[in-house]
């Protein structure tokens, strides 16, 4: 059995208070013994680009903002639903700015690029301003957030 | 969105944005004339200026890396500059063309990002690159292909393409191993076909007839077209050194903003793509040069819409510089020169993707900061941007607001303000009166 190609990214800012929760789980997880990619922190989705082409397993944690309560950890499947939708939870593109994780998503999927599976692990946060400190209620998620990253790789290794 | 009444209306241009509430655009018109336009950017070096107090000057490079995930290089090296000249060291060419190479994979990966996924679906009739990449992938897939091959470079050199972490104050970490460099011309020498596919691509494209009268600064370096250091020189003759440009440069607070806008003399100007290709033209490569006079350009360019033709033709001079580099690589030995600490004031100029970056810091005999001042492409070109935006919406008063908003957003995009540098979200109101 080949071992599968597993990318693991933390998208977001050490300086933007609980924006920084996704470098911070993705580093503490590269610490650990996981034959997957660790990419470094990224700050945009579009960082992903080159990272995760055709990989089996792409894993993304990142923090967000629904309206959950501060520190939930909820796993995201983007499949390819999602990315052939105008999803309501990200807005079509547009501006001079980014683009969205969808985005990037649907831009891998169009060139032939985009990876088998695309999880997000999302914390929901509450302070991103620059300079601020992380959130307790989101520190004290970042094992919550660990245990999903880890549940997911040995879960698809196991159906491999 | 619009909101209105008879006699006021707003239009909100809500971009993709991870942090929000970080940028607007605020347009009044009265009795047909508009009277106010204010782009209002959020400007992280602000932030970065006051944590920097009190570090140790070592530190600067890896800290001010974090101020943007595009062109983490420019920050780096601008600061190494910039405390190199505060502490009076010379590195070694071996180490100054090894940091021209490091930059060099930064402007291939952004000028890519920029040209292909954001400015060049502006005259494709596209909403978006998402759009562009599924109506024609061979195209979008090239633009990878180059940000790819900046990344490699930006990896190979600094350690990683994202904050690299080899750069440090007096050189490098560790000096690549010559193997390593020698890989680099293969992808480079491809990414060249593909940048100068590129140039061929986008002067294909319609551009809107707009010239403006534009004051450029851009540094010049020795004989070469600048990117690593450089005398901050004008397109109105001004020459100077990077200390005596940091006092002539000021940043003002103006009331209806919160970003600082820069002034030279007291006057607005522009640094960028523009800028450099208008003050050193002459010094591209002929392959360069070739591309430039087969894509319609003279000496100078001053419609902001084709600063993608420009920004192309940097990516193909990029990575023939690149090749250059890599052919005559030596790895520096020693790496790093050792820098002690001395009391001082040190100013560091480099060319960012975006523009002209500048960074002054004051440090005492331990070597820790006093003062730091970062100066971004962002906010020089800040009163530029808004008085292209007027002619925009003045020449486009009888459009709706979705095309207004569109015609605006077009004009910030020409200048490529930094995703984590600029505006994080539009907020476009006009008001009428």
């Amino acid at each position: 059995m080949s071992p599968l190609d597993i990318v693991v990214a933390g998208l977001g800012s050490a300086y933007r208070g609980d924006d920084a929760v996704g470098p911070l789980v993705a580093e503490l997880f590269a610490s650990a013994n996981f034959d997957v990619r660790d990419v470094g922190p990224l700050e945009e989705p579009l960082d992903l680009l080159g990272r995760f082409d055709g990989v089996d397993l792409a894993i993304v944690i990142d923090a967000v903002r629904s309206g959950a309560p501060i520190g939930t950890v909820r796993v995201l499947e983007l499949d390819a639903g999602h990315a052939d939708d105008a999803s309501p939870a990200e807005p079509t593109v547009t501006s001079t700015h980014g683009i969205g994780l969808v985005g990037v998503l649907r831009l891998a999927r169009a060139v032939g690029r985009a990876p088998r599976r695309l999880v997000v692990v999302a914390v929901e946060g509450e302070a991103f301003q620059l300079g601020s400190s992380m959130s307790e209620a989101v520190r004290a998620a970042v094992p919550e957030a660990l245990f999903a990253v880890t549940t997911l790789i040995e879960s698809e290794q196991q159906c491999a | 969105m619009t909101h209105g009444t008879n006699r006021t209306r707003t239009v909100n241009a809500e971009g993709i944005a991870r942090v929000e509430g970080e940028g607007s655009l605020r347009v009044v018109v009265h009795d047909g004339t508009v009277s106010e336009v204010s782009l209002d950017i959020f400007e992280p070096p602000r932030y970065f200026e006051a944590m920097l107090v009190g570090r140790h000057f070592s530190e600067a490079p890896d800290i001010t890396a974090r101020i943007c995930g595009i062109c983490p290089v420019a920050y780096q090296l601008t600061a190494c500059a910039a405390m190199e000249d505060a502490t009076g060291i010379v590195v070694s060419d071996r180490v100054q063309l090894l940091r021209r190479l490091l930059y060099c994979g930064e402007w291939i990966q952004s000028h890519a990002l920029h040209v292909y996924l954001l400015h060049a679906p502006d005259f494709l009739n596209c909403q978006d690159a998402v759009e562009l990449a599924e109506r024609d992938p061979r195209v979008i897939e090239r633009g990878l292909a180059l940000k790819r091959t900046g990344n490699l470079v930006m990896e190979t050199v600094g350690g990683r393409a994202v904050h690299p972490v080899n750069v440090r104050v007096g050189g490098f970490y560790s000096a690549p191993e010559p193997a390593a460099i020698a890989a680099l011309a293969g992808p480079l020498e491809r990414a060249l076909d593909a940048a100068l596919a590129t140039v061929d691509w986008v002067a294909g494209f319609d551009f809107p007839e707009v010239t403006s009268s534009y004051r450029f600064v851009a540094l010049r370096q020795d004989g070469r077209y600048a990117i690593d250091a450089g005398r901050p020189r004008s397109s109105d003759g001004l020459d100077v050194t990077p200390g005596h440009f940091a006092e002539l440069s000021v940043e003002e607070h103006v009331a209806r903003s919160t970003a600082l806008h820069a002034r030279l003399d007291g006057r607005s100007y522009l640094t960028g793509p523009l800028a450099r290709y208008a003050l050193n033209v002459h010094l591209f490569p002929e392959v360069v040069r070739h591309a430039a006079r087969a894509a319609g350009l003279g000496e100078t360019c001053v419609n902001p819409f084709q600063s993608i033709v420009i920004r192309a033709l940097e990516i193909a001079f990029a990575c023939d510089e690149a090749l250059r580099l890599v052919a005559q690589y030596e790895p520096p030995v020693p790496a790093a020169d050792v820098v002690i600490a001395r009391a001082g004031v040190g100013t560091g100029v480099t060319e960012a993707p975006r523009g002209l970056l500048l960074h002054q810091y004051e440090i005492d005999a331990d070597g820790n900061i006093v003062r730091a001042r970062i100066m971004p492409p962002t906010s020089q070109n800040q009163l530029t941007i808004e008085e292209d935006l007027r002619r925009v919406v003045e020449g486009g008063l009888d459009l709706d607001d979705d095309n207004l908003q569109w015609r605006c957003e077009q004009a910030v995009r020409n200048h490529d303000p930094c995703i984590s540098c600029a505006a994080h979200f539009l907020d476009l109101q006009v008001v009428h009166s």
